[in-house]
C-alpha cells in the first residue's frame, strides 16, 4: 500500500514539484502552505507521516510541531530546512519529529525515511490497539 | 570602527534569513533536475519520449529560481559592501528597500505587511551605511515585537515614508495596528543610542501613537 503524505512548505514552487515528484514514486501526496493549513488539514484526515518546512511566515515550526503533536500524537513529522542549528534539532526532536533533513534533500533518502516513518506509525497504532484490548479483556473478561 | 556585538548579530540574523531563502531556490533547482532525470529514465527504460512542452517548463521553472537567486545574491553583496566605508552619502530610501528585501522572511514571520511610499525628492545623509541599515533593521524589528498577539493570523500592515524636506531628512514607520508605540519603549538601550548617535538622528513618536519617525540632527560643531 503507498504512503499518504501531507507535504507542507510556503514555497508553491517547491509544494508543485516535490509532490509530482513523490507521486511519480507511488505516494498520495497532498500539501499545504502553511502549519495552519496543515493543522486544519489534519482534523480531517489521516497521514503516514507530514514532510514539513521548519520556518515558515507565520507559525513558528516548534509551535507547529508541538501543536501536530498534541492532535496526532502517533504522526509522525519529517522536517525539512533551509539551515538546522544544533540547538533547533535537539528541541525539534525532543518535541517528537522523527528526522530532520536539510534543504536540498536527496528525494531517494526522503523516500526511504518516509517508508520508515510509516511503519513506526503501524508500530505506534499496533500498540495502541494492543493496549485498548488488553483493558477492554481486563475489564470484561473476567 | 569596529563592529559592535550588536552589529555582527544584526549581520548573522540576516545572513541567516537570505541563506534559507538561498537554500529554498536550490531545493526547487535541485528537484526540477531531479524530474528532467526522472524523464530521461523513463525514455531510455520503458521508450516514453520526453514531452518537449515538459522539457521547457522545467527549463523555465528553473531560469526562474537562477534568477531569484542571482537577485538574492547581489543584495547580499550590496549588504556587505555596506561596510567598506565609514561614511559616505547614503540614500535612506534605497536603504530601506534594501532591508526590507532582506528580511522579508522574518517580516513575513512576523506578519508584517510593508508599503514604501517614494520620497518626492532624493533623502540622503552622510553617515556608515552599515550602520544607516542596522538602525531601519532595529525599527523593522521594533515594530515587529510591538504587537499583542504574536500568534494572530492577520497581516500588521506598515507604511515607511520619508521627508519631502533634504536638509533634514526624516523616514517615518506608521503602524496600522494596536497596541500604540510608546516613547520609552523606543531605542531606549545603550546600544540603541550608540547607534542613533553613530548616524546622528534621534527619535520621535507620532502623537497618535501610531509610529515614529528617525530624523537627522544638526552637524555636531567642531
Amino acid at each position: 500500500m503507498s504512503e499518504k503524505v501531507l507535504l507542507v512548505d510556503d514555497e508553491k514552487d517547491f509544494l508543485d514539484i516535490m509532490s509530482e515528484r513523490m507521486e511519480a514514486r507511488g505516494m498520495t501526496v497532498k500539501t499545504a502552505d502553511s502549519a495552519d493549513q496543515a493543522l486544519k488539514i489534519l482534523e480531517k484526515e489521516s497521514f503516514d507521516a507530514i514532510v514539513m518546512d521548519f520556518k515558515m511566515p507565520g507559525m513558528d515550526g516548534i509551535q507547529a510541531l508541538k501543536n501536530i503533536k498534541t492532535q496526532k500524537p502517533e504522526l509522525q513529522i519529517i522536517l525539512l530546512t533551509g539551515y538546522a542549528t544544533v540547538e533547533k534539532t535537539v528541541e525539534a526532536m525532543k518535541i517528537g519529529a522523527t528526522d530532520l533533513l536539510e534543504k536540498p534533500a536527496d528525494l531517494e533518502a526522503l523516500a526511504a525515511r518516509i517508508k520508515q516513518a510509516k511503519a513506526e506509525k503501524m508500530l505506534v497504532v499496533e500498540k495502541k490497539t494492543e493496549d485498548k484490548i488488553k483493558d477492554i479483556l481486563q475489564r470484561f473478561g473476567g | 570602527m569596529s563592529p559592535s556585538r550588536n552589529d555582527i548579530q544584526f549581520f548573522g540574523t540576516l545572513s541567516a534569513a537570505m541563506t534559507h531563502d538561498m537554500k529554498n531556490c536550490l531545493a526547487i533547482i535541485n528537484e526540477n533536475a531531479g524530474l528532467l532525470a526522472d524523464l530521461a529514465v523513463k525514455a531510455q527504460d520503458k521508450a516514453i519520449p520526453v514531452d518537449p512542452l515538459k522539457a521547457a517548463t522545467i527549463s523555465e521553472k528553473i531560469g526562474k529560481q537562477v534568477a531569484r537567486a542571482d537577485d538574492m545574491m547581489k543584495r547580499f553583496n550590496r549588504f556587505a559592501h555596506s561596510m567598506d566605508h565609514d561614511k559616505e552619502t547614503v540614500d535612506i530610501e534605497e536603504a530601506v528597500d534594501l532591508v526590507a528585501r532582506l528580511s522579508e522572511r522574518i517580516l513575513l514571520q512576523d506578519r508584517i505587511r510593508l508599503t514604501v511610499i517614494p520620497a518626492s525628492a532624493p533623502c540622503r545623509i552622510h553617515a556608515s551605511r552599515f550602520a544607516v541599515l542596522h538602525l531601519i533593521f532595529r525599527a523593522f524589528d521594533i515594530l515587529c515585537r510591538n504587537q499583542t498577539d504574536g500568534t494572530s493570523d492577520s497581516e500588521k500592515p506598515v507604511t515607511v515614508q520619508f521627508s519631502s524636506d533634504p536638509e533634514m531628512p526624516e523616514i517615518c514607520f506608521i503602524q496600522d495596528f494596536r497596541p500604540e508605540i510608546k516613547m520609552e519603549s523606543l531605542f531606549a538601550s545603550p546600544e540603541d543610542q550608540a547607534l542613533l548617535a553613530r548616524v546622528n538622528m534621534n527619535i520621535k513618536t507620532m502623537d497618535s501613537g501610531a509610529g515614529f519617525c528617525l530624523y537627522t540632527l544638526p552637524p555636531a560643531r567642531e
